[in-house]
């Protein structure tokens, strides 16, 4: 085999050189990269979650509390014992604004700009109803109910912040708010960036430049926040 | 390439693709209301068995948005190696923890 012909059959392998064995453009590669990145952040979380939670599960004084015992409230409904319903109902605008995102993706390649363009707004009017859900929720954990606990101290507690809660043990407030306060921050700048996006859309950067590879990009890490929910659900709400 | 552009604005949407998209939505639609409905169904209950399929209807969520929203299913085969091995070690820590976590509620 002469030389040629040796770097010819290199080229063609994956591995051969010359070209990038995943076939995909650095910018997304490298969108993967960080969301793996990202992905060990929050596996951390959850595990240190599954560890405290397990940790407490022969503890009698101040028991894990049971998820439906605690969010149980619905907007406008006060009072009435509904739990799960408004985080499904949150779950249901993060996966719907998930799909707008893949259909702006979609309408990307085909350099329909004007769709892209409607696309992307709904998915950011998604984010922003997803926020607001959040701030509702987290106004109504930290508030509490009307109850409230009777301390050892014989005085009533109402609500929680981050030293005690009245619903359980103190880690059960604080991986509250840290685990769904760092999801709601990836939203939030989630849709901060949409929006910048969205800005470029309209001005035809993307028209100009030939492609709408950034809406892939941006696309990737929308879809990785809709996936950190599924399963914050899960270990938080379902469990 | 201004030609090319042209040509592609008119294009119609591929119409398997769009059916594939909503077809993913109503799949995670589907399984999110049956994790509704085993929550409802077993409420107040505690058994491994319902956490199990919790999260096995998690991962199987997971698994339609990596592979048809996030595109990874299309990919070449090395990124699915690249991305989904590391996180396989993290199932490892997770069941580490959880034992520890017992253990730890035991000792108390």
């Amino acid at each position: 085999m002469s030389d040629t012909a040796a770097l010819t059959f290199l080229k063609k392998v994956p591995w051969g050189g010359g070209k990038s064995p995943f076939s995909i453009t650095y910018g997304k590669l490298m969108m993967w990269i960080f969301l793996l990145s990202d992905a060990f952040t929050f596996s951390s979380l959850l595990v240190s979650y599954g560890f405290i939670r397990h940790s407490y599960a022969s503890n009698k004084e101040t028991p894990w509390p049971s998820p439906d015992h605690v969010f149980n409230h619905f907007p406008f409904l006060h009072g009435v014992h509904l739990p799960l319903m408004f985080v499904s109902m949150m779950t249901f605008i993060l996966i719907f604004s998930s799909v707008t995102m893949v259909l702006a993706v979609e309408a990307g390649h085909r350099m329909a700009k004007k769709e892209v363009a409607i696309y992307m707004f709904l998915t950011i009017l998604g984010g922003i109803g997803f926020l607001s859900c959040q701030a509702w929720e987290w106004t109504q954990f930290i508030t509490g109910t009307h109850e409230g606990r009777v301390l050892a101290d014989g005085s009533i507690f109402h609500g929680a912040n981050l030293i005690k809660n009245e619903y359980g043990p103190t880690p059960f407030g604080d991986l509250f708010f840290i685990v769904t306060g760092f999801h709601g921050f990836h939203v939030f700048s989630g849709v901060v960036i949409n929006f910048i996006i969205f800005g470029n859309i309209l001005a035809g950067t993307y028209q100009k430049r030939g492609h709408y590879e950034m809406v892939e990009k941006v696309g990737l890490y929308w879809h990785f926040v809709d996936l950190v929910w599924v399963f914050v659900f899960t270990f938080y709400y379902l469990i | 390439m201004q030609h090319t552009e042209e040509h592609l604005e008119h294009t119609e949407p591929p119409v398997d693709i769009k059916r594939q998209i909503w077809r993913t939505f109503w799949i995670l639609f589907a399984l999110t209301i049956i994790d509704i409905a085993i929550y409802f169904y077993f409420i107040g209950h505690k058994s491994m068995t319902k956490n199990i399929t919790f999260i096995f209807l998690g991962v199987v969520k997971a698994f339609f948005i990596v592979g048809v929203f996030m595109h990874m299913k299309f990919e070449r085969k090395w990124l699915p190696y690249l991305i989904i091995t590391p996180m396989l070690f993290v199932i490892y820590l997770i069941t580490l923890m959880v034992i520890e976590g017992n253990y730890t509620s035991f000792v108390r």
